[in-house]
């Protein structure tokens, strides 16, 4: 009798088990967009979640910003041996002959991956937004939307520039959208217009709000800004399957597409937010992380203390750690070894651009000669930063996206298109005024104002002389059509300065130079035009070595600035790995 | 008188007739086997009485009253169970017969027990007299080499060591292939914390027709352990002990101060920087001194010591009719070959199985299991980020103080770690695992009516991993990973794992003897239900920031000292895991000639969405006992038992992370974004709402004969397994996630096992037995779903290497793709030397390398051209497979013999036709972008080509350099990087005497004197050979376990030790 009340209990707790035996199991650690989208804090740190997909290893960090646009008139990468060019890596990408099984390329984290990571981040984001953060009432949820939009631009203007034609993302993904092939460019070009345009009404003007006032959030100046630079490329030229050309949708015409920069740039440049200060400055705020809004600078990614490769990639080369770095890096890419000697003489840009030197293998090092073809660029340096880089592989300076002196020569260069070069002067103006002597200016000025096409030039040179290092060059080229022919330009001055020849001729063979009484820096003669080596060696330095000659910059090297036709091979190909994981949607034909 | 007469015959019927009902007869003899040894502990017991009986004692003698005309029942483990009508007599001396065919042997099987002659599906078992013969650490390592088509991979040298079990090749690609752990009936996730001395026996089920019980996850194989119980009788003690020492198994011979110094000094003219060998080494002209020097032996500073482990075991069984105990303690106590490693692991276990009353069982069982594996060996190279590696600095480190060199020389350097004393590596990289497991279960069972039964158990597994990492000054973590202010400072990771599983599983069974009153038909059905439920959760927490000169004792226990930054504090519950199934299995046979077995299994699954939750798996299995058949009749003399099965079947599978059907949010900690330490953002794994259950289709042909008088058993089968519906972790990249889990592909196993058994002799002072087993699988991907193919990178240099594994429809997991050696460039590949352009032209048709190997010139090493472009690149083109990680055939034998108490027991397993991917040799050969690593001999002076002349120039001189070469066989080290070509495969076959062991038991006159049962004195001797080509430290070895499809590399790995046991086996 015992047993069997002891066994209709235990029955009955089996029942209760099996009745009990639902299958449900949601995850617990986790929230829903709901919720995440409806408090600022975690909303932000949703839109955060868009800038981790920047810093991935071989997103922004490591693959684009080091690769994409290091192969212009004015930029290539160092280090280049002629005969091993051909490498199937990292020369290959920066020499227009990227294969899409690219040994640094062809992985499953690249940057291609990760910055549609970045934008199903960002269509998440705008979703929640939209969906639970009452836009309307709540302003600091309406400046997270407008980054989401923002940042989706970015992410897509990059793709587009690195890949051509790409799949068009715009809603988070399903299993219907899974796969998708290629969309016209033009098609993600207006939804970036439309959307930029929308995220105007949303975020504020640097220092407006708090948030704005950080060069590391997006602020109403930089959605213009890149609406304009957007436009730009919209109504530019560009390979496509059919050759390069214009597009043929009336919506981007040239026309439309001058006057949205125009009056996008017009509105920051007249809104007075920002303010060009030295050109020098620009620069030293950013190594030394100094974020304030106001400046130059519009907006950085925002790489902490210890993410990002940017002085790692563009810095002068330290070739050891020493005194200004615990991280031996540097010089990875450079100026064309031309740039330096086209610059006028007196221009401030000149200098901080292009430097000869790197600094030695010691651990209290000085600066020491490079070579000819090895030129540092030198807008970004350990020795200007307030930290010393500790990490082996990131050095945490922000990669500055755009800065307003993009913006006057937007400004322009639209102007000058659509009204003519006497009202577009006023604001190239300002770019030479802080480069140079303002006698130089005025003569300048005067030679460049003459036509339309003559600013048009005017405009092409600045560019170049003002954004060297930047990585713009390479989609300024090619909106502008002018890539092989530029290309081969700089080909022929290399070759011309290898001789001495034409505007090279009156350059001294050698420099002399020693170090200064401070122990680091290098003094040296035989840079300038109108130096010669008889006056070098009057001056009686330590040391002195033949920098110009076809050894020091062989036809080879030149020759290899291109391996392929270059308005042929705009665009990298989609790597294969992406093209194999695309359920047959994607082709590089 | 006759009154008299009346009342005597009165008395006698009286008598008569009392002893009829209640007159008893004592009765003494001896239970001997028929060996003539006794046997101890035989049951005795009056038949239909089984409230008398008696177990023989130490001489094997009983002595037992019981009715004259009553029959006593003699009975003991392992042998025949025998009958006696005592029929008045006084002394019964029995002889039992050993069992030895094993036919009525009963085997664990999924929820039940069959005899073995009975069996129908494909079922290996071993037992508790092979796991009691040799010590062994774990119930893993005594599996190894004892079954046919399970095959055991030690991984590494470590204490702890994941041991990868593989039970017919394996179905799944990406996700894991090990297959289901039960033990006493319970699914747990390892077998490893169980002392191989508690085991009663282990049964691997193979083919569907037994696994499908388990439905779901049974599509790997499932590995049944059972553990000791109690047996009714005498108490019984025992207790075993062994000490051990053990050292390192082979080192690899490295240069020597002199050879070290010269190749250095070549380096840095090679590299174009002679002052980065002056710095640290002097002039060349003063190479001199470092002719007679001694060279630090680091590979003997760190695993050289000689490690020891005591291992000891107390266990107390016995009981009555009523109740049953075992309790058993064991402790391990290992000291690890490498400085700073050791293991440390107390078992406790308690089990009671009680009879209430003639129709209930009431079961109780507890195991505790506590185990700590401190110092470096406790790192596994299981994640990208644990690339500190601590064997390749004992071999590469700088053999000689040098003055000035420090972690900072060498070349920067993006992943691969730098160059680090090696003992400074091991304290830096330290690290504390604490694990402790608890299960409980307990039973109920009912026989409500005659063969009708009813059981019910409930069970809980509680586990706790408690992780402690420490990083030092040295390592890539903290360099990299911690805020830069945090940077270069020391950092901890504490991991606290927790899951707690509770299970549920009633069942009805029913023989149907009764109804069908018939002894030819046999019938029994068994239905059930069960609920597993799991839940888990990890609690992390680093710390960045520590001081310099913290150690990580202490580090572990001061989270707060000032200046720590705590970096990451994440508390992560994962969502449940719930399994709700319902199976049942009906067995039928007719004279045991005919058998038949029939299994369904459906399961739900939480991991799945409510349209594809449940997965039905059936299968069916037949056998046919040919020898029972009268046409047989002939052959029973020599042919005991012939039987041929077949068996069709599926099982299931849903080895992936739970909550992949909808795409939530998490929060993540975050050092590289400005001002923000943690983001919202999708799992980087795309959900997938339209999961379904993985199955495998088997099918299995096997054939068990039994010769000679039970003498000579064995049985071959083959199979075929397929898997569809593969849940891989797909690669979806380019989309906006990394990867989702899907349903696609298929892949084939299929193979052929042997397993042969033969007792040679078997007297009673000696007896030889041998056994052996053999598997040939062969695993092919039919189909991957969308994709023809896709690369993996093992990442053990980091990216530079890139794919070298090729994953193919067609192919299997474990090929590994590279570059084809051609040797090296000699002196008649170059037109000559281009003294202007300081370089080595090239001859024109010569294949040119230099993009893969760096800047040509003679000496160097040259690499096929495959894509027949005449050079050689660093994309895939020049790539092709060039290694396959899948043996042809594994297996082992064992041999035993036994004379006089003496006992010598060796087995033996092997591996045939796989590769092993030698990246030590690639890496201790080349120099890729560094200086002043050291190298092996394989690069000595004199085998590697030079490019020094004897005034400390570089040769660029055509004849002198082919003339100093002339005698050298390999190429120079110098390269660009580390490449992966077909010279670092190597034969992975291997023939491993893996224990040996000599015992001697005390006779038993001797020790029954002290009341001493059995005591046994035993040598062992572990790894005592293993024969094979491999150039390297052990062939059987899978360092890159990142993911499942990179196996079989050689990187880094602990060495394998060489180890000598003395124990003793103790009885009361």
């Amino acid at each position: 009798m015992k047993r069997i009340f002891y066994i209709s209990l235990l029955s009955l707790s089996l029942a209760g088990t099996i009745a009990s035996c639902d299958l449900e199991a949601p995850s617990q650690s986790s929230m829903d967009a709901s919720l995440i989208f409806s408090n600022y804090s975690m909303a932000e740190a949703a839109v955060m979640g868009i800038h981790q997909s920047f810093g991935e290893t071989n997103s922004y960090r490591g693959r684009f910003l080091p690769y994409y646009g290091i192969n212009s008139d004015i930029e290539w990468i160092n280090g280049m041996d002629a005969a091993k060019v051909n490498d199937g890596g990292k020369y290959d990408l920066c020499t227009f002959n990227a294969s899409a099984s690219n040994s640094q390329m062809n992985t499953d984290n690249n940057a291609y991956a990760k910055f549609f990571e970045g934008i199903e981040r960002a269509n998440k984001a705008i979703e929640g937004i939209r969906n639970y953060g009452n836009v309307a009432t709540q302003p600091d949820m309406a400046q997270l939307l407008g980054e989401a939009l923002t940042l989706r631009a970015v992410l897509y203007l990059d793709l587009i520039k690195g890949w051509g034609d790409v799949p068009a993302r715009f809603e988070p993904i399903t299993s219907e959208t899974m796969y998708l092939s290629r969309t016209d460019r033009d098609v993600i070009y207006k939804q970036l217009l439309a959307d930029l345009l929308e995220a105007e009404n949303y975020v504020s003007w640097p220092n407006a709000t708090t948030i704005t006032s950080s060069t590391e959030r997006v602020s109403k100046a930089f959605v213009k800004g890149l609406r304009a630079r957007i436009a730009l490329y919209a109504g530019g030229y560009s390979q496509r399957a059919d050759g390069i050309r214009l597009s043929n949708d009336a919506e981007l015409s040239q026309t439309a597409m001058y006057t949205i920069a125009r009056d996008e740039c017009l509105s920051i440049i007249n809104q007075g937010c920002n303010t060009l200060g030295e050109f020098k400055d620009n620069f030293t705020k950013l190594c030394k992380d100094i974020t304030v809004a106001g400046g130059e600078s519009l907006w950085e990614i925002p790489f902490s203390a210890g993410r990002g490769r940017v002085l790692y990639t563009f810095g002068v080369k330290h070739n050891e750690k020493d005194q200004y770095t615990q991280q031996a890096q540097g010089g990875v890419n450079g100026p064309l070894p031309y740039l330096f000697y086209d610059y006028d003489v007196e221009d401030v840009r000149r200098d901080i651009t292009c430097v000869p030197y790197d600094w030695s293998k010691e651990s209290t090092s000085k600066q020491q000669l490079r070579s000819l073809k090895n030129w540092c660029f030198g807008k970004l340096r350990y020795e200007w930063m307030d930290r010393i880089v500790t990490s082996t592989n990131d050095d945490g300076v922000n990669w500055q996206y755009m800065r307003l002196a993009d913006v006057y020569l937007m400004a322009a260069e639209a102007i000058n298109q659509l009204d003519g070069p006497t009202n577009a002067a006023q604001y190239l103006k300002p770019i030479l005024d802080r480069a140079l002597p303002a006698a130089k200016v005025t003569a300048y000025m005067s030679k460049a104002t003459a036509s339309k096409d003559t600013f048009f030039d005017a405009i092409v040179e600045q560019r170049a002389f003002e954004f060297a290092g930047e990585s713009l060059r390479k989609a300024d080229l090619i909106r502008w059509n002018l890539l092989k022919t530029k290309l081969d330009e700089a080909k022929n001055k290399m070759k011309q300065l290898a001789r001495r020849e034409g505007a090279y001729a009156d350059l001294p063979e050698k420099l002399y130079f020693q170090t200064a009484e401070d122990g680091e820096t290098l003094t040296i003669y035989g840079l300038n035009h109108g130096e010669t080596d008889e006056e070098g060696l009057a001056m009686g330095y330590e040391s002195n070595t033949t920098w110009i000659s076809t050894e020091k910059l062989p036809d080879e090297l030149i020759e290899v600035l291109y391996l392929q036709n270059p308005d042929e091979h705009q665009v990298w190909p989609i790597w294969q790995t992406f093209i194999d994981n695309s359920n047959g949607t994607l082709t590089n034909d | 008188m006759k009154n008299m007469r009346t009342a005597l015959l009165f008395f006698l019927v009286a008598m008569v007739s009392l002893s009829v009902s209640a007159q008893n007869v004592t009765v003494k003899g001896t239970v001997t086997d028929k060996t003539g040894e006794t046997v101890i502990g035989a049951s005795v017991v009056e038949k239909g009485n089984t409230s008398n009986g008696t177990i023989t004692d130490i001489d094997g003698n009983f002595t037992l009253s019981v009715p004259s005309n009553a029959t006593l029942v003699f009975s003991y483990v392992g042998m025949t169970t025998q009958e006696v009508s005592v029929k008045g007599q006084k002394t019964i001396n029995v002889v039992l017969a050993d069992d030895a065919q094993a036919l009525e042997e009963v085997v664990v099987i999924g929820y039940g027990s069959v005899k073995r002659k009975d069996l129908t599906g494909s079922v290996a078992t071993v037992n508790s007299d092979v796991l009691a013969a040799v010590p062994v650490a774990s119930a893993t390592e005594a599996l190894t080499g004892k079954m046919a088509g399970v095959q055991i991979t030690t991984t590494e040298g470590s204490p702890d060591a994941e041991m990868k079990i593989r039970v017919r090749g394996g179905g799944s690609i990406s996700q894991s292939n090990d297959p289901l752990f039960i033990v006493d009936g319970f699914p747990v996730e390892s077998i490893s914390d169980i002392p191989a001395s508690d085991i009663e026996d282990m049964t691997v089920l193979k083919d569907a027709s037994s696994t499908a019980i388990y439905g779901s996850r049974g599509a790997n194989g499932v590995i049944l352990v059972t553990t000791k119980s109690g047996k009714e009788g005498k108490v019984n003690v025992s207790y075993n002990a062994y000490y051990s020492w053990k050292k390192i198994a082979k080192t690899l011979d490295v240069l020597g101060a002199k050879d070290y110094a010269k190749w250095q000094y070549e380096l840095a003219l090679l590299k174009d920087s002679p002052e980065s060998y002056e710095k640290y080494f002097g002039t060349y002209q003063d190479m001199d001194m470092y002719d007679n020097i001694a060279s630090n032996d680091w590979q003997d500073l760190t695993f050289g010591r000689t490690g020891n482990t005591f291992n000891h075991n107390l266990s107390i069984t016995g009981g009555s009719e009523k109740i049953r105990y075992a309790f058993s303690y064991n402790h391990m106590n290992d000291k690890a070959i490498m400085e700073g490693s050791s293991f440390k692991r107390d078992n406790f276990s308690l089990k009671l199985n009680t009879k209430p009353s003639k129709a209930t069982t009431l079961d109780f069982s507890i195991r505790y299991s506590d185990t700590d594996i401190k110092g470096g060996g406790a790192n596994d190279a299981s994640t990208t980020s644990d690339t500190d590696r601590r064997l390749k600095y004992s071999v590469i480190y700088t053999p000689i103080p040098l003055s000035n060199l420090d972690s900072s020389a060498g070349s920067a350097d993006e992943d691969l770690g730098n160059l680090y004393h090696p003992l400074t590596a091991i304290s830096d990289n330290d690290r504390l695992k604490e694990r402790k497991t608890l299960n409980m279960a307990g039973s109920f069972g009912w026989e409500i009516f005659k063969n009708f039964k009813v059981k019910t158990e409930f069970g809980y597994d509680d586990y706790r991993n408690n992780d402690q990492r420490f990083w030092g000054t040295t390592t890539y973590y903290i360099k990299n990973t911690p805020a830069s202010e945090n940077q270069g400072h020391p950092a901890i990771r504490l991991t606290n794992t927790f899951r707690h599983k509770f299970r549920n599983t009633n069942t009805v069974s029913y023989d149907f003897a009764k109804l069908l009153k018939n002894d030819d038909h046999h019938l029994n059905l068994m239905l059930g239900h069960e609920w597993v439920i799991t839940k888990s959760k990890e609690l992390t927490n680093e710390v960045h920031g520590f001081p310099d000169w913290i150690t990580a004792e202490q580090a572990w226990k001061l989270t707060n000292i000032n200046g720590t930054t705590p970096y990451n504090i994440q508390n992560y519950l994962n969502p449940d895991d719930k399994l709700l199934s319902y199976f049942g299995r009906v067995n039928y046979d007719y004279q045991s000639k005919y058998l038949l077995s029939a299994t369904f299994r459906a399961d739900g699954s939480s991991k799945f969405g409510e349209t594809n939750r449940w997965g039905y798996f059936p299968s069916a299995a037949v056998a046919w006992r040919v020898s029972s058949e009268p046409f047989m009749e002939s052959t029973k003399s020599w042919l005991d038992d012939l039987k041929l099965r077949f068996s069709y079947g599926t099982a299931g599978n849903n080895n992936i992370p739970a909550g992949q059907l909808v795409q939530s949010y998490t929060s993540n900690v975050t050092s590289w974004i400005n001002g923000y330490n943690s983001y919202w953002a999708p799992s980087k794994t795309m959900a997938n709402p339209d999961l379904k259950w993985e199955t495998t289709i088997t099918r299995n042909l096997g054939l068990d004969f039994t010769v000679l008088n039970g003498k000579l058993n064995g049985s071959i089968e083959a199979y075929l397994n397929t898997t569809k519906d593969l849940l891989i972790e797909f690669p979806v990249s380019g989309t906006g996630y990394d990867t989702q889990y899907r349903n696609m592909g298929k892949t084939q196993n299929k193979g052929i096992e042997a397993t042969i058994n033969w007792t040679v002799i078997d007297k009673k002072n000696f007896g030889l037995s041998f056994s052996a087993n053999i598997g040939f699988n062969k695993n092919e991907i039919k189909d991957l779903g969308i994709m023809n193919d896709f690369g993996e990178d093992s990442y053990w240099a980091s990216s530079e290497i890139g794919y070298d594994y090729w994953i193919a429809k067609g192919g299997s997991v474990g090929k590994m793709y590279g570059y084809r050696s051609d040797g090296r460039y000699e002196v008649s590949d170059f037109e000559g030397y281009d003294a202007t352009s300081k370089k080595w032209i090239l001859k024109e048709g010569v294949t040119d390398c230099s993009s893969v190997v760096g800047t040509l010139r003679p000496g160097m090493m040259k690499l096929k051209d495959l894509s027949g472009d005449n050079t050689v690149s660093t994309d895939y083109a020049d790539r092709e497979i060039i290694g396959d990680a899948n043996p042809l055939h594994t297996g082992g034998f064992s041999i035993n013999a036994r004379a006089y108490g003496f006992d010598l027991s060796a087995n033996f397993n092997w591996s045939y036709g796989n590769d092993v991917y030698n990246a030590n040799k690639i890496e201790f050969t080349q120099t890729g972008k560094y200086q002043y690593r050291n190298m092996i001999t394989d690069m000595a002076d004199g085998k590697r080509w030079t490019n020094l002349n004897a005034d400390g120039t570089i040769c660029n001189d055509p004849a002198q350099l082919a003339a100093m070469n002339a005698n050298t066989t390999m190429w120079s080290p110098y390269t660009q990087r580390m490449v992966f070509s077909d010279w670092a495969i190597e034969d992975a076959s291997f023939l491993r005497l893996n224990t040996l062991t000599l015992g001697y038991t005390l006779p038993k006159a001797l020790t029954k004197k002290a009341f001493i049962q059995n005591l046994r004195f035993y040598v062992t001797a572990y790894n005592v050979f293993c024969l094979t080509s491999y150039s390297g430290y052990d062939p059987e070895v899978s360092t890159m376990r990142r993911t499942n499809l990179t196996p079989g590399v050689d990187y880094s790995a602990y060495p394998k030790s060489r180890q000598f046991v003395v124990g003793v086996n103790l009885n009361f």
